[in-house]
């Protein structure tokens, strides 16, 4: 199958709520669960969103704004649930 | 799932350092703490490390990490010596903390054991700050 073009949306992380350990850990199992690669991008830095260790180097705090870009064969779906996920950290 | 032991010299160090990485990873990866020496001191004990990879496979291979100097001694020691033959064993060669919580968060995604031991590496190269 050809490599679909990347898709991508900026969301904002809840007030009060940063990436830290445990939901980044939540979204690198998520992420892996999709047929597609997801990148992340806050504070100009960028993460692969498999690698908990640089999602967590993004620093993303509460209320910041996230990038999501995605792409692959099931790129849509993990648009929509990699930036639902971010928005609806606690 | 590929299982992870924490070698520490500490058995405080190792079992704590177990509970933050199960807190970030879910519970579904068997997570085994194996520090400090026989006699409840500061050290590394073969028999506990051997009991902990024992304790960690699922049948799909375990991921030791250590924390520092005779901790890699003890484990070169055990893979050599057979006691925990028939398991597929990797070293990572990783920071202690960072590399756990790498490993495990990817172990939990089902990934295999090559992938686990370098997510586990990877650590080394990514900044904190």
């Amino acid at each position: 199958m050809s490599q679909s073009s990347e898709l991508r949306r900026t969301v904002t992380l809840p007030a009060g709520v940063p990436l830290h350990a445990r939901p980044a850990g939540n979204l690198v199992r998520a992420a892996a669960a999709l047929d597609a690669t997801v990148m992340l991008s806050a504070n100009e830095r960028t993460a692969n969103a498999s690698s908990i260790l640089q999602v967590l180097a993004l620093g993303a705090e509460g209320g910041a704004t996230v990038e999501v870009v995605t792409s692959g064969p099931g790129a849509s779906e993990a648009l929509d649930a990699i930036a639902g996920l971010l928005e609806a950290l606690e | 799932m590929i299982g992870i032991v924490l070698v520490s010299h500490s058995a405080a160090l190792a079992e704590g350092l177990s509970e933050l990485v199960g807190q970030v990873s879910g519970e579904d990866v068997r997570v085994r703490p194996a520090g400090g020496s026989g006699d409840g001191g500061l050290g590394t004990d073969p028999d506990r490390i051997a009991a902990a990879i024992r304790a960690a496979d699922t049948g799909s291979g375990v991921v030791v990490l250590v924390d520092i100097g005779s901790a890699v001694l003890s484990v070169k020691a055990i893979l050599a010596g057979g006691d925990v033959g028939g398991i597929d064993v990797r070293l990572a060669d990783a920071p202690l903390v960072e590399g756990a919580v790498a490993a495990s968060v990817l172990a939990a995604t089902g990934a295999d054991l090559a992938a686990v031991a370098a997510a586990a590496e990877e650590a080394r190269d990514v900044a904190k700050l």
